[in-house]
């Protein structure tokens, strides 16, 4: 094995001569084309857009609390002025929709592909930097620029008298055209989805080059950890389906503000069309939502086992099949839109087959874990977390898939609990895993271990407490987006907002741990995780130096094995 | 693989191979999602074609006369008129349903009247529910294939000219429907050209 943590012997090539000039202060990140100061910045984005939309969720909970309008009155009057019932109910359908939002489009997407698709697939796959540095940057200021018109959105003129848009995050026609949202607000949000579009878009290609093209010798698509193949295969994603969304868009745009009527009926247009150019992005999205967190939670899995990931091959192929089936199934979000018998038994079947490449992955890392040395550390508890929580939403998914009952859930809460699960759960525990794996990495520091362990069992019980009552709600009927409800719901309401602020405790330790990790200052070493951790991002010091792999790293074994590349059984520091 | 560095450490640009190969996949996919958002338009005309050709939605289709032979099913077709804001007329259903045959020819009449002391334009929007059921809604004259004018207080009555498809007694999603309304909506034109010419779906 090529001796790659040592870098003194580097000093003799004339080109890393500069490698000591280091842009300084706000210069360093506002102009920043550095993969690892770009990932920073789009984490740092995330936990604050993360902690915004939790803030909102706690916020909806709270009036969720009791039947009646409580809670929004007062918010409403704090927000605009206004503290009317007609304008509470408003500032709750702006609260919902603006939730979904940030926590799709700025935290989420963000943390995952932003966040450690830059940091860590460079790193490994041995590759010096992104493909394109200057792009990398640009999409991270978009996607800033983005947030901001949200966040403008909200205190713009939406319905007439009233704030923010409230359509939710789907911005169906006829709420999202002039009939439903006259106002600016709309606008806003539409021009903020397409900046967060042609971010993402510009990313895509960038980690698309760099993983097709700027990988070490030896580093071949299949001795590619899983890591980098889900970021591979979530850049396809975004790469098909964003631009549909953003023609849907300004399609969207134009007919409020330029008499095209794309979905307007009284011009020939079909509100039904916007439905099925949106859910042929946002189907795909949901799984650009997840991928990455496969990749990071099989990274986990292997690395807190001490064994080598179960089924590579078929993982790699899961996540591909996932990824095709997920621009076929667009319809079943619209079972109830009239559909003819076949185009729903089509949709239903389509759909259920995504539970076998995915039952592939679920099974794989129970069997890397079956027999394996495991250590219950942070990392780990989150990656099983995630595989329990994924499953249930999974089941979950599966039960809405079938066209006969979704007509009876469409719409209620129990679709709330069942994508909460996938994403609020699956997504948001997958992030965790990765962000306390690669967080001794990323800054060289590790954190306090306990509270990071009560992290995972606080926001795992707030969490479950929160949005597994919802399946029964939706059972009983109740709709969603609604911000009364009959005296029948109360007591499942009143059990899941107290898993609400559980969690919400649960997001506050994690700030904490935070706060203690770059207080205390605990040395990490190269590879704090033992011989599991066989990736190539190991085999460097902790924090990484500005530049990397700046000398391919070397890569054993044969070049055609279809195993990811083991770089080294990592010594401990 | 050797990335060139200027005096700020930062990454100029990457030499050979590898930068060429990296442009054209930049290349390639700014291409690539151009072409996406062109197929997102394309979509627009190409789903309206579809709705025509398929009766998807509940768009009837639009038939040159009525060849086929009676089927034995009835059906109760229900009529459903409204007027869109903007737009100063009355327009109403003679009759509130009617029992129809499959493959029998019926001819039903709307009553329409401008209240303003101008003359006006309108031109109406329709579809049947339950959606399924639009392939198989065959009209042969309609008010609605034309945009209609109507002069001071002027009313008129106007023929619809239709028959049910008998081929939906085969089409098990039609098994359990025995109602189709067949739904109108008036709109004044447009206050300001230009709309957007995608040729809305016909029937």
């Amino acid at each position: 094995m090529a001796s790659v943590t040592d870098f003194s012997h580097h000093g003799v090539d004339a080109h890393h001569e500069h490698e000591h000039h280091i842009p300084t202060g706000w210069r360093r990140y506002l102009y920043s084309t550095n993969h690892k100061d770009i990932g920073t910045l789009y984490l740092i984005l995330a936990i604050i857009c993360g902690l915004i939309g939790t803030v909102l969720s706690i916020l909806i909970r709270a009036e969720l609390m009791s039947p009646g309008v409580q809670v929004f009155p007062w918010i409403s009057a704090i927000m605009t002025g206004d503290g009317s019932a007609d304008a509470a109910k408003n500032m709750y359908n702006v609260f919902f929709s603006s939730h979904a939002l940030i926590m799709i489009f700025f935290m989420v997407m963000p943390a995952m592909m932003g966040g450690f698709g830059n940091w860590m697939v460079p790193l490994m796959i041995g590759a010096p930097d992104m493909a394109f540095p200057r792009l990398n940057n640009m999409s991270f200021w978009l996607l800033v620029a983005s947030f901001l018109l949200l966040m403008c959105s909200m205190f713009a003129e939406g319905s007439p008298g009233m704030h923010g848009f409230g359509g939710g995050w789907v911005l169906y026609p006829p709420m999202s055209s002039q009939v439903g949202t006259p106002g600016p607000a709309a606008d806003f949000v539409i021009l903020s989805m397409h900046l967060a579009g042609a971010s993402s878009i510009l990313g895509s290609i960038n980690f698309i080059a760099t993983i097709f093209n700027m990988r070490a010798p030896g580093m071949t698509m299949f001795r590619m950890p899983l890591f980098p193949w889900s970021v591979l295969v979530t850049a396809f994603l975004l790469l098909l389906s964003l631009p549909v969304l953003a023609g849907a868009l300004t399609m969207l745009l134009t007919d409020r503000n330029f008499h095209t009527t794309f979905f307007e009926p009284a011009g020939g247009g079909d509100p039904i069309l916007f439905q099925h150019l949106f859910w042929f992005f946002a189907h795909p999205e949901v799984y650009i939502l997840i991928i990455p967190g496969f990749g990071m939670v099989s990274q986990v899995v292997a690395t807190f086992s001490k064994k080598p990931i179960f089924g590579y091959v078929g993982m790699v192929y899961a996540m591909l099949a996932i990824a095709f089936l997920g621009f076929a199934v667009w319809a079943h979000h619209m079972f109830t839109t009239g559909m003819s018998l076949n185009a729903q038994r089509y949709f239903v079947f389509a759909t259920m087959v995504i539970a076998v490449p995915t039952g592939v992955k679920v099974f794989s890392w129970l069997a890397t874990m079956w027999g394996g040395s495991l250590s219950l550390r942070p990392p780990m508890l989150w990656a099983i977390g995630f595989v329990f929580v994924f499953t249930v939403g999974g089941v979950t998914g599966v039960v809405l898939a079938n066209a006969a009952i979704d007509r009876y859930l469409h719409d209620t809460y129990y679709v709330v609990a069942h994508f909460h699960y996938v994403m609020s759960l699956g997504a948001v525990f997958s992030i965790f895993a990765g962000f306390y794996y690669w967080f001794p990495k990323m800054t060289g520091y590790l954190y306090d271990e306990r509270l990071a362990k009560w992290h995972f069992w606080v926001s795992f019980v707030g969490i479950n407490l929160a949005f597994f009552p919802q399946h029964f709600l939706g059972f009983q009927g109740m709709p969603r987006r609604v911000v009364d409800y009959t005296e029948a719901y109360a007591f499942w309401n009143m059990v899941s907002s107290i898993g609400a602020f559980i969690g919400g405790a649960g997001t506050l330790i994690f700030v904490y741990v935070l706060y203690d990790a770059f207080k205390v200052k605990r040395v990490a070493g190269a590879n704090p995780w033992g011989p599991g951790a066989t990736t190539l991002e190991w085999q460097l010091p902790s924090p990484p130096p500005f530049h990397t792999w700046e000398e391919p790293p070397h890569i054993l074994g044969d070049e055609h094995d279809h195993a990811p590349a083991i770089v080294g059984h990592g010594s401990a520091a | 693989m050797t990335a060139s560095r200027d005096h700020d450490g930062r990454t100029v640009s990457l030499g050979g191979r590898t930068g060429r190969n990296n442009r054209l996949i930049g290349v390639g996919g700014i291409a690539f999602a151009m072409g996406m958002i062109g197929l997102t338009y394309a979509a627009a005309p190409f789903y309206s074609a579809f709705c025509r050709a398929t009766g998807y939605e509940g768009t009837p289709q639009q038939a040159k006369a009525n060849t086929d032979a009676e089927g034995h099913r009835i059906l109760r077709v229900g009529f459903d008129a409204n007027v869109a804001p903007g737009l100063a007329w009355t327009f109403e259903p003679e009759d509130e349903s009617i029992e129809v045959r499959t493959g029998k020819t019926v001819t039903v009449y709307f009553r329409v009247k401008n209240l303003s002391d101008s003359p006006t334009e309108g031109h109406a929007t329709f579809n049947v529910t339950p959606e399924v059921s639009g392939g198989y809604f065959n009209k042969i004259s309609c008010f609605c294939f034309t945009t209609q004018h109507l002069g001071p207080h002027e009313s008129a009555e106007w023929p619809v000219v239709f028959f049910l498809d008998p081929a939906l007694e085969k089409d098990p999603s039609m098994d359990r429907v025995d109602s189709i309304t067949l739904s109108y909506t008036m709109f004044a034109p447009p206050a300001e050209k230009p709309t957007a010419d995608r040729g809305g779906p016909a029937g």
